[in-house]
């Protein structure tokens, strides 16, 4: 009976939560999104001309078409496709670093902590934009130099985080007890501290995950990022000269899709800090 | 307290080098060879030979990482590809209107966003802390583009209120061309801001001495304008500080929607035109710059924060 | 009589929660006196420092509510003010001292500057007359070099100065009540032994009233004139302090003045809460048996055997320091210590924070490498093995923590837990197997095995602690270290867990290290005791003897400091 575990507890809050759950649902239903329109299912036929070009919204298009008279809305759901996939693919880059380095750190302490904190500050000092826009320029433009570029700035505030987290825990009488029966160091870091401080993780994804789609969409409108294929970016740059011409519906399809599930990612990210950090309980 | 500055000081040479390294490694080794680029197809291979050499790209390795050292030092970035204009010149021309857009509003939001947060941290848990919460998280998920274009369209094109581009030199000249960036500047600063200042701020009133404070028979706005702000200074001094290297490229978007000709023009103009020599300078001086402001932080950690001293 | 300064009416105080709402105060009436102490004395939860924060107007709204009662002072309802009013009483009229010296003073302000701020809210005075108000206040509680020490910051001062400024600031405006809410408990001994004469003197010098908050009926018997106990959101008896310690009429009050061991003889097991009165609070009859005073030096079977010997252990940390953070120096934290303990005995380490003690019992498990020195157990040195050797020692060296609350992972059942030495040691034939040796020693610790599966927070405080126990036991050890191992328990459920411990004892044979900084408690469960100060055990010798005929200054210094228990009116006669 592992009804009471703590993550029951805290999945229980969360979905008591009625704006956690409706970002819940937001970020399950464009991650459905996503697959259906990276395995074909949906959106696949976006290139295709299919009415005149640049009509407003209407029942058989619902964005409307853009200049080339393409269907926006199968350009939205493709560009899901691309903001969830960068979002991913950053965290798998971002997370296995930022977690092992990060908890090297705060556990051995010494050299090793030294070296880690060293790495991470000179990552750090290089601002944000400046190291995306080198990267991405250096390893040439698509979508793959978005994801190196962004999983490089972002394991940096995983692995502080985290190296703190541990540091903390490793003092905590529970980790010497665990050193007291004979555990190792295996032991001591991976089944017990780990365990405790994977709420970091989870939190600092989902909060990753709406930076990781802010940066693709700036990215791609810099012509960064996705060649060849619509991304909100890509839209919002083509609707920034059809606005005059009085096309909104390109920017707006493009925006809105983007404002709903960062909304739900900021929302959701608040959310599990409420629910799964007891240090801020009660609050 | 000197002798605390000095480490910190020497603290900074490795990250320089590290940074330096990582610029280094990604300009000099991944990037390849550029003259295939700059020459153009119908290159020969002497005229390649001749660039190389040239571009100092025949120096031994450690050589060429030593430039890139070296370059942080004496701000000597070599010549454009693009322009062929001297890169330094470049900057120094491109400073002037990026700053007189950035500092100001930079400063105004800082201002204003601290202001916020203390309205709402005293009325924390009320409707118009709520309001303000949803809004911040709102604001920081529409797209920064999405922004600038709108207020582009609407109050410069639209309503004719301000230039829709270009820029002139010399106050006053300048403000109608800097008024509107200047103000989405300040717009998307808020959401993140307030978020962050708020936070802080209310980790501080929940302490023990807040408590005591009260006991003391001290009212709330003293307590949140004296106790609880000069707590909370510490982290927002961090936090202020480092966003200033970003400055000079912050406006990056607003610069390229309204045409200024400042430092984020320049960078995305060596953006289209490959030109490698333009972004380094950049990504070398904006870590100059962030490795220098966190010392400053260092040192205004040293009057914030009485503890530090010890240390 | 003249009517009180300050009369508490029928007062309740409910806290919202996300379950629902929960009584923190139950209906509670008591007067304070002019120039009187009461003391409330109740454990953790039980509504006492909910009350001095409802009387000081300091309940975090809109969480808690008061749906009744009245506060009177001086005439007037605290309850009808309103926030300016209730600012005008705070800090002039009422005052308060917190628990935690270490978190109640501002980081970035100087202490001076703390305490002239709260004479200016009330006073209108000049920021140099306030200063210097500051500097006498300071040198009034008995800091040292005070115009000096007003330009400190708090995080310059130790925790007995940063209360000492407290009490400086509770003070400066010469307060009609005084709330102390557990001023010492925080402390060491003999630091508390400082701060409760520094209160009792300016109680008398400013004709005070106080109202003393503290779960240490011994502190409460050498400061209060009345006493209030409260138990589980109500009061169970009120009446003057020497009438609650000679004729104690509610069960609850006789169970928490005996549950505290004495420095002198004890019953062999010590009498709890429960030996008093039921679950429903029903009051018991004490069988006599218990109260039959025992004589560990004769009673106790006796061995030759040496387990443990340790030989002039020193073991060191480095200070930082110079330019680059390189060592400099070392700091001694156990500095050249040897001591034999026999099998089957309990050996008690008593010593004030920052003694060495903690480093000492780790030191002697491996948990901490020894700079030098060796320990010798069961007639092998084991300062240097290592590895696979070490592991095994694990087997036979265990430690149970002090803080019940981080020592067990969160993340884990309580049978995971229990099952994990057993894991790493490979003791037993697969799962099924060690889950019965977990179930068969969770129902020795006294705990309910159904509850085997839970995590650990659904547990309280005492509970914990016996899981930490039988964790400790799982791989049946012969020696455990017990580092303070009662010291974060409320003292009914203390006298438990040493009772636990004792028969544990003798059930297992077990030869036990006892690290406390409570003498008394260490008086109760050693048959030797050492005293530690500076890293050095400076006396050493049977428990009786150390309490009898104490050699060495420090050890009577010690004993001194200890709260007696005596109510006032018999202090005051000894003097």
């Amino acid at each position: 009976m592992k009804e009471n575990s703590l993550w029951k507890d805290a999945f229980k809050r969360l979905i008591q939560d009625k704006m956690a759950l409706a970002s819940l649902v937001v970020v399950v239903i464009y991650s459905l999104i996503a697959v259906l329109a990276a395995t074909g299912l949906i959106a696949s036929d976006w290139a295709k001309e299919v009415g005149a070009s640049n009509l407003p919204p209407s029942a058989e298009h619902w964005f409307g078409t853009d200049i080339f008279g393409r269907d926006v809305l199968a350009k939205v759901l493709h560009g899901t496709q691309i903001a969830m996939s960068v979002g991913l693919f950053t965290s798998l880059i971002a997370i296995p670093i930022g977690v092992i380095l990060g908890a090297l750190a705060g556990y051995f302490g010494g050299w090793v902590d030294d070296f880690i904190t060293w790495l991470y500050t000179t990552f750090s000092s290089i601002p944000n934009i400046m190291l995306l826009i080198s990267i991405t320029m250096i390893l040439g433009k698509g979508l793959f130099a978005v994801y190196i570029a962004l999983g490089a700035t972002s394991w940096v505030t995983l692995c502080r985080l985290i190296r703190g987290e541990v540091m903390k825990h490793k003092e905590r009488e529970y980790v010497q007890a665990a050193g007291a029966i004979g555990g190792g160091h295996f032991r001591k870091l991976f089944l017990h501290i780990l365990p405790n401080v994977t709420h970091i993780v989870i939190i600092n994804t989902s909060l990753q995950f709406q930076f990781a789609i802010k940066s693709e969409v700036i990215l791609s409108y810099l012509g960064l990022g996705v060649q060849g294929e619509p991304s909100w970016g890509t839209m919002i740059d083509d609707a920034k000269l059809e606005l005059a011409r009085g096309v909104w519906w390109q920017l707006v399809g493009a925006t809105a899709a983007m404002f709903l599930v960062v909304l739900a990612f900021n929302l959701l990210g608040d959310a599990l800090r409420d629910s799964l950090d007891p240090k801020l309980k009660g609050k | 307290m000197i002798k605390y500055i000095v480490r910190r000081l020497l603290y900074l040479i490795p990250v320089l080098l590290g940074v330096s390294f990582i610029i280094f490694v990604l300009f000099n080794l991944v990037s390849g060879d550029p003259t295939a680029v700059l020459l153009g197809k119908n290159a020969t291979a002497r005229q390649m030979a001749e660039l190389r050499e040239q571009l100092g790209l025949n120096k031994p390795l450690l050589d060429q990482y030593f430039d890139v050292v070296k370059s942080a030092f004496t701000f000597d970035f070599g010549r454009s590809w693009a322009t062929k204009q001297e890169i330094s010149q470049m900057i120094i021309q491109g400073a002037y209107p990026s700053l007189t857009l950035t500092v100001p509003a930079f400063v105004f939001a800082t201002i204003l966003s601290l202001i916020i947060s203390l309205v709402v941290a005293f009325y924390r848990g009320k409707g118009i802390d709520l309001f303000v919460r949803f809004m911040c998280i709102a604001g920081v998920s529409v797209s920064a583009l999405a922004y600038i274009l709108f207020f582009q369209y609407f109050f410069a094109y639209q309503l004719g209120w301000f230039e829709i581009s270009g820029f002139e030199y010399g106050f006053p000249d300048f403000v109608p061309f800097i008024a509107l960036p200047a103000i989405i500047f300040v717009l998307l600063s808020l959401g993140p801001d307030v978020r962050f200042f708020r936070t802080v701020i209310l980790d501080e009133i929940y302490q023990d001495y807040v408590r005591t404070a009260r006991a003391k028979g001290l009212s709330e706005v003293v307590i949140l304008l004296k106790h609880v702000l000069r707590n909370a200074l510490i982290p927002i001094i961090t936090y202020v500080v480092i966003q200033i290297p970003t400055l000079i490229l912050g406006a990056l978007l607003l610069e390229n929607f309204f045409s200024i000709p400042g430092l984020g023009g320049i960078t995305l103009n060596a953006l289209n035109s490959s030109d490698f020599p333009v972004i380094k300078a950049m990504a070398i001086l904006s870590s100059v710059l962030y490795i220098i402001l966190s010392l400053v932080t260092d040192v205004l950690y040293t009057f914030a924060d009485p503890r530090v001293k010890l240390k | 009589m003249t009517s009180p300064l300050l009369s508490v009416r029928n007062l309740v105080v409910d806290f919202q929660t996300g379950e629902g709402v929960t009584r923190a105060v139950n209906n509670i009436s008591f007067d304070i006196p002019a120039g009187k102490t009461i003391g409330i004395v109740g454990e953790s939860g039980s509504g006492k420092s909910v009350t001095s924060l409802a009387i000081m107007g300091l309940l975090q709204k809109p969480a808690a509510t008061i749906p009744q009662g009245e506060i009177i002072f001086n005439g007037q309802n605290l309850l009808e003010y309103n926030d300016a009013q209730m600012r005008q009483i705070r800090g002039d009229k009422i005052s308060m001292i917190f628990q935690e010296p270490m978190t109640s003073l501002n980081p970035v302000f100087k202490v001076g500057d703390q305490i002239a701020e709260t004479i200016r809210i009330h006073r209108k005075i000049s920021a140099k007359e306030a200063w210097d108000r500051a500097v006498d206040l300071m040198n009034q509680v008995g800091i040292p070099n005070p115009s000096a020490s007003a330009h400190k910051y708090p995080h310059e001062m130790s925790g007995g100065q940063k209360q000492r400024v407290m009490i400086a600031m509770a003070i400066a405006c010469e307060p009609k009540l005084l709330i102390a809410d557990e001023p010492t408990t925080a402390l060491d001994v003999t630091i508390q032994k400082q701060v409760l004469d520094l209160l009792f003197s300016l109680q008398q010098k400013y004709h005070m009233s106080m109202l003393f908050i503290t779960h240490d009926l011994g502190v409460i018997g050498d400061i209060a004139d009345d006493v209030v106990v409260m138990y589980r959101s109500n009061v169970v008896e009120k009446n003057n302090a020497k009438e609650i310690f000679y004729t104690a009429k509610h069960p609850y009050t006789k169970g928490l003045l005996a549950c505290r061991p004495k420095l002198g003889a004890n019953p062999r097991r010590l009498l709890t809460v429960s030996d008093f009165m039921d679950e429903a609070g029903v009051e018991k009859h004490v069988s006599p048996e218990r109260v039959v005073v025992f004589d560990k030096e004769t009673e106790r079977e006796k061995s030759s055997d040496i387990l443990l010997e340790v030989k002039n252990l020193v073991t060191q940390f480095p200070i930082k320091g110079g330019f680059f953070g390189r060592t400099v120096d070392h700091f001694k934290a156990v500095n050249d210590v040897s001591f034999k303990l026999k099998k089957g005995q309990t050996l008690g380490l008593v010593g004030e924070s920052g003694c060495g003690k903690t480093t000492l019992g780790r030191s002697i498990l491996r948990l901490v490498e020894p700079a030098s020195g060796s320990i010798i157990y069961d007639g092998k040195d084991i300062t240097n093995v290592y590895a696979e050797e070490l592991r095994l020692l694990r087997r036979k060296m265990q430690i149970i923590f002090q803080d019940p609350y981080s020592s067990l992972n969160p993340r884990m059942t309580i049978s995971e837990i229990l099952t994990e030495p057993l894991n790493i040691h490979n003791v037993g034939n697969g799962r099924k197997e060690r889950l019965d040796m977990a179930k068969e020693l969770f129902e020795k610790v006294g705990l309910n095995v159904a509850q085997l599966n839970r995590y650990p927070h659904e547990f309280s405080g005492g509970q914990r602690q016996r899981i930490c126990i039988a964790r400790a036991l799982m791989l049946r050890p012969e020696f455990v270290v017990c580092d303070e191992s009662v010291s974060a328990l409320d003292v009914s459920v203390q006298a438990q867990v040493l009772n636990l411990l004792l028969d544990l004892q003798q059930e297992f044979h077990l030869t036990y290290v006892f690290i406390s900084h409570d003498l008394s408690v260490v008086n109760f469960i050693a048959d030797e005791v050492g005293v530690m100060n500076a890293g050095k055990i400076i006396e050493m010798d049977k428990a009786s003897n150390i309490y009898k005929n104490p050699k060495e200054e420090y050890t009577r210094a010690l004993l001194s400091a200890i709260p007696k228990g005596l109510v006032k009116s018999d202090l005051s006669a000894l003097v």
